[in-house]
């Protein structure tokens, strides 16, 4: 099976069977016995997001679309490019970088990632701070419903208003409205060069006074990140955090060499006038790893909030669990944490009991990415309490899945018949 | 004063000042700027809050009227005529900037307040809201946000939906639904779906939109060209070589005849096309690629290269910009303005396209478009008194549609589909793809009450 093949493990789901479709007629055709047997359908990918979400509900069908995996169009000159799910994001970068484009969205584990999977979780990285995540890319898709039945959303122009953008739906609805089979994306021109810019501080409040004059820089930073906590391993290129340093601040920027350079000596100035009186330069090539590790650092807890609450948040965090490492898209209020091997008690309490008041009296959520098995989260204490708008969601979800046989018990629907 | 159950009963929610159901004063809301389709609505409300919406919303299913939720009326495509008659919501009292909060770079209005009256607010502050529609000094941000509005400056940083961090809606049952502004990945984008959805799924009470740095400097061009394809030509090489300015805007002969006449900003007459083009950023980095603009111009024969060296030239080259569709109505009674998109590389063709049939039917088009998105606004100029010229016009419409259709592009771009593009809805979708639109349509209004016969048309029979 491909995900062997891959190295992937495909142990979560609780697999029956597993059928690779060539084509999208046979997705649809499979999903339509799924859906006449009422037998679940779990679309595997490159395998990479398997233990994303709650952990499925019950037995059914692994649908392997690594059997589509061909690019279907890639009109360079109208920065677009059409690809079938399967398609590993590895692939997709290499066939852009032929051209000189890429999609701007920083996507861990790559290698492995197929399209169609960053479709379903929308993963976003870094560089989301001035350049958006997969909603703002994602302009065309094609995808099979819960019926087995093929539709398609958007188209291959980049400014569309005709119809709802049901592209922005199916992005990050893990895959529990239809397998999507196909995406359109637009893309942009590979910048020239890239830098990043790192200090130290001693704590968290100079970190926030820092991160507040970012709001009126004259340069334009395409990541502003914030590291805080322990990390057994040492940051690649920057190394251990200086002595005395609680938190550390990087910022990245990207453009033509002039203005790299322009900015980052800038950022040096502005940083200075605020009494910062070290900072690190890391051009390309060595940005690439650095970059990377923002990446791929892998949370097992991801909590957001408004962007001005994202220090007093990690402050807390660390009082509560002082050996977690921290990596937070701070220009965005997204913050990612790494537990450090928590006893699974400790976790399920630390989650309930401390950590999701804290992030919802400031406005925020939270969600648990990864989690052992004896942790026993429900699904509400993975996903959290359900909003305003749970009615709308559940109206739709029964219309594209009537029978709840998509990926039933990983998303934040109950089962239909367990209501 | 005419009282029937279901007016009486919306004074009694919003007070008698806020409901109109006189015939003679509901006559100025039977239509937005497409004139050509008007109806007269039962009644007319001007709620203050969002409980108002809600309690109009309640009201309305009690009474099985439909309702049409609107801003200014300054959509193109029919997307607020009352064609079903009922209940129009005015929205523009409920025009309240709330809050501005440069940290978490957001401010949170209600859906009355003018696109160019938060601009004016935040002047000064280094932000701008980025959705810039040419209508800006009269739309409002609840109706861009109907509409997915775009506008010149849209090319490097997306259109509405990309700047809408959270929404308030009363939806079809009317309860509230509150919606960001932190992203939250344990819900669907309902967003995403709502922006843009012309008032059908939801009545939006109140808008959380992100703030974008204003740009460190600019550097903004006037390119004349002999023809419109030299100039569409221009367009194509500076996106293929990976330059994406900020906007990038072109008008043809007619529509620079007609500016000229009313503004005088010098414009030579005879000359095929102008682009106006924008590069903003860091000021390290402009001239380098203005450099390569200019070159990429040259090499599509540009006749003439001007660069607007004060800020005085550059809010005129933008002013004449922006007032360009106003002054047709110098050279037309009446006008119809299209909007289309194509993949960008497809513009020439399309621009030759849309004179011929400019020929055919002997009728004149002049031509605005935002031809870095391949968006292009054909304008045919018509008499509406005349029924053969105005039978011609919409042939003239649907052909240059057609035309966007055959290049792969789409029916609209920023205007939206409203009543006026119903019928080509399922040219470019198929039933399929329509019945998955009306899955999501019934999910937030099971009777759909909101915006009726507006953006999807009617299922076939036997669809469900």
């Amino acid at each position: 099976m491909m995900n062997d093949e891959l190295g992937m493990t495909t142990e979560i789901l609780p697999l029956t069977e597993t059928i690779s479709p060539a084509d999208e007629a046979a997705v649809a055709a499979a999903v339509r016995d799924a859906h006449r047997d009422r037998r679940a359908i779990y679309p595997i990918g490159g395998g990479t997001g398997l233990d994303y979400g709650a952990r499925p509900s019950r037995p059914g069908i692994g649908l392997s679309l690594g059997g589509l995996n061909r690019v279907i169009d890639y009109p360079a000159d109208d920065m677009t490019i059409t690809v079938e799910a399967g398609i590993t994001v590895a692939e997709l970068f290499r066939v852009l970088a032929s051209k000189r484009q890429r999609l701007p969205v920083d996507i861990p584990q790559a290698d492995w990632a197929t399209i169609g999977g960053v479709v379903a979780t929308a993963p976003s990285g870094p560089r989301r701070y001035a350049l958006g995540t997969m909603r703002d890319y994602v302009i065309g898709l094609r995808a099979v419903d819960g019926l087995g039945s093929a539709f398609s959303s958007g188209g291959r122009v980049v400014k569309n208003a005709a119809g709802y953008n049901l592209c922005r739906l199916l992005v990050g609805s893990l895959g529990t409205l239809g397998v999507i089979t196909q995406a359109t994306l637009m893309v942009r021109p590979v910048p020239e060069t890239s830098a990043l810019l790192a200090c130290d501080v001693p704590d968290l409040d100079t970190a926030e006074r820092l991160l507040a004059a970012l709001i009126h820089t004259q340069t334009v930073p395409v990541a502003v990140e914030l590291q805080a906590g322990s990390f057994p391993q040492d940051t690649p290129i920057l190394g251990p955090m200086s002595e005395g340093n609680a938190a550390r601040l990087i910022v990245g920027f990207e453009g033509t060499a002039a203005e790299v350079e322009w900015m980052v000596e800038r950022l040096g100035e502005e940083w200075c006038t605020s009494g910062v009186s070290l900072a690190v330069t890391v051009d390309d090539p060595e940005a690439g790893p650095l970059w990377r590790w923002l990446t791929e650092f892998s949370a097992d807890v991801q909590i957001r909030v408004r962007p001005g609450a994202t220090t007093g948040v990690i402050g807390r965090l660390l009082e509560l669990a002082p050996q977690c490492s921290i990596v937070a898209h701070a220009g965005d209020g997204v913050i990612g944490v790494h537990l450090c091997a928590l006893e699974p008690a400790a976790l399920t309490s630390l989650v309930t009991q401390e950590l999701r008041p804290l992030v919802e009296e400031v406005g925020g959520n939270l969600v648990v990415l990864s989690y052992p098995e004896e942790a026993e989260l429900t699904r509400q204490e993975i996903w959290g309490p359900p909003g305003s708008a749970a009615a709308v969601m559940r109206a739709i979800k029964d219309r594209f899945d009537p029978e709840g046989i998509l990926n039933p018990g990983r998303f934040v629907f109950d089962e239909p018949n367990v209501r | 004063m005419i009282h029937t159950p279901l007016s009486r009963e919306l004074r009694k929610h919003l007070g008698a000042e806020n409901v109109l159901s006189a015939p003679s004063e509901l006559a100025v809301y039977d239509c937005d700027a497409l004139t050509i389709e008007r109806r007269r609505p039962d009644a007319v409300v001007f709620p203050r809050s969002t409980r108002h919406v809600a309690d109009v919303v309640k009201t309305c299913c009690r009474h099985d009227v439909p309702i049409v939720a609107r801003g200014a009326g300054t959509s193109l495509a029919g997307g607020c005529v009352p064609s079903e008659g009922g209940v129009v919501v005015m929205l523009t009292r409920m025009n309240r900037i709330l809050e501005i909060d440069l940290r978490d770079r957001l401010a949170v209005v209600e859906p009355g307040v003018l696109n160019l009256q938060l601009t004016q607010k935040l002047a000064g502050t280094g932000y701008h809201y980025a959705p810039d529609p040419s209508s800006q000094g009269a739309s409002t941000i609840g109706g861009n946000v109907g509409t997915n509005a775009g506008g010149p400056h849209t090319l490097q940083r997306g259109v509405t939906v990309n700047h809408v961090l959270g929404l308030e809606a009363v939806v079809g049952d009317g309860s509230i639904v509150r919606l960001g502004p932190v992203e939250d990945p344990a819900a669907l984008d309902l967003v995403g779906v709502l922006v843009g959805s012309e008032g059908t799924l939801g009545i939006v009470t109140k808008i959380w939109v992100r703030l974008t740095p204003d740009p460190q400097d600019y550097r903004t061009m006037r390119v004349i060209f002999d023809t419109v394809e030299d100039a569409a030509g221009a367009v194509s090489r500076i996106v293929s070589a990976g330059i994406i300015p900020a906007a990038m805007e072109l008008m043809d002969q007619g529509i620079l005849a007609a500016v000229e006449e009313a503004f005088h900003f010098g414009f030579p007459l005879d000359a095929g096309a102008v682009l106006v083009i924008e590069v903003d950023g860091p000021a390290a980095g402009l001239d380098r690629q203005q450099q390569q603009i200019v070159e990429f111009c040259r090499a599509s024969k540009a006749r003439e290269i001007m660069q607007a060296d004060t800020a005085e030239q550059r809010a005129s080259l933008w002013k004449c910009r922006k007032l360009a569709i106003g002054a047709v109505g110098r050279l037309s009674p009446s006008y119809a303005i299209q909007d289309g998109v194509v993949p960008r590389s497809r513009l020439p063709r399309v621009f030759r396209r849309i004179a011929e049939i400019s020929e055919k039917h002997q009728l004149r088009i002049v031509n605005v478009a935002h031809a870095g998105d391949g968006n292009v606004h054909p304008i045919v100029l018509f008499d509406e008194n005349d029924p053969e010229q105005v039978e011609r016009a919409l042939a003239a419409g649907s052909e240059i549609l057609e035309e966007c259709l055959l290049c792969g592009g789409s029916i609209s771009a920023e205007h939206g589909i409203g009543v006026s593009k119903i019928d080509y809805m399922s040219r470019l979708f198929g039933d399929a793809d329509l019945e998955a639109m009306r899955r999501v349509r019934r999910a937030f209004d099971p009777a759909e009450r909101l915006n009726r016969g507006k953006v999807l048309p009617a299922a076939r029979r036997n669809d469900e």
